[in-house]
């Protein structure tokens, strides 16, 4: 696995989730993504990349820990995965894609407007091309993990 | 001051407005967009003295929103700062050349904001 490319998108990461959630997540092991796999997602914010490439980019979470985060954003309590929820969690995968692109300057990138999919332990099933694996980072924090996937054709390898 | 803030983000618009009230001695006042139009429309029938506007919207995004702002003579001098997660260098160029006054990237600081707001204004004194 090149990592090179991923780096944008960990730095990305850790730097607004300390901005946004007053909380710095730790780093795990990368991993290539098994589309078979249940990670016990509960919503994902998804963005597709276009431009000198085309991808994905996805950020995933169990329930309770997005409720969570986005109660120490809004700073009230919320009881399910409420507009509030997505709108905030949009706004973050977006401000994740913009921000790793600084990283990627060599790619004119293209984000597009983001989108929500919940489900209780739902499963990604990104298309299969060997031109664009999907890497899945995972990240801890004190409240549980959640995953930033992303796939750039020709890119990530 | 009337300071038009335009995003699709609810949430976002509300982080921006509370880093301004976190000015206490500034008394503003503050209109909503979520998308370019209807903040054009806006920017039409109300005297807004400072635009802060997103770029990726649905619509009409922010960059498209101000490249019209900046064909029209009537409004070449409104301020604006561009307040988006496009990071990249060429994005800021491409802002810029369409005639934003600044550019800012999320997340943002309250100071920061408050900051550029005071010198886009002096700018166009």
């Amino acid at each position: 696995m090149d990592t090179k490319y991923i780096e944008p998108f960990i730095e990305a990461t850790i730097n607004i989730f300390k901005e946004f959630y007053g909380e710095e997540p730790i780093l795990k092991t990368p991993f290539l993504f098994d589309k078979n796999e249940d990670l016990g997602w509960d919503l994902s914010a998804v963005i597709g990349i276009a431009g000198e490439t085309k991808g994905v980019i996805t950020l995933s979470f169990p329930k309770d820990l997005i409720i969570k985060l986005t109660e120490k954003l809004v700073g009230y309590p919320i009881e399910d995965l409420d507009d509030d929820v997505v709108d905030s969690t949009g706004e973050v995968v977006n401000i994740i894609a913009g921000n790793a692109k600084k990283g990627l300057e060599q790619f004119r990138l293209v984000i597009s407007l983001p989108s929500i999919v919940k489900g209780n332990n739902h499963k990604i099933a990104w298309p299969t091309n060997h031109n664009m694996p999907i890497i899945s980072i995972p990240f801890e924090t004190s409240m549980g993990l959640f995953h930033v996937s992303v796939g750039l054709e020709n890119i990530i390898k | 001051m009337k300071i038009l803030v335009v995003d699709d983000s609810r949430i976002m618009r509300n982080i921006v407005k509370n880093s301004l009230l976190s000015d206490k001695k500034a008394n503003h006042e503050f209109v909503e967009a979520d998308n370019g139009v209807d903040a054009f429309n806006i920017i039409e029938k109300e005297n807004i003295d400072i635009l802060l506007v997103d770029w990726n919207m649905p619509h009409l995004n922010g960059l498209d929103l101000v490249k019209e702002l900046r064909s029209l003579p009537k409004h070449a001098k409104l301020p604006i700062i561009m307040i988006t997660s496009e990071a990249a260098k060429y994005n800021v160029i491409e802002a810029v050349k369409a005639g934003v006054n600044d550019y800012m990237i999320k997340p943002i600081k309250d100071d920061k904001l408050l900051e550029k707001i005071d010198q886009v204004l002096e700018s166009v004194k």
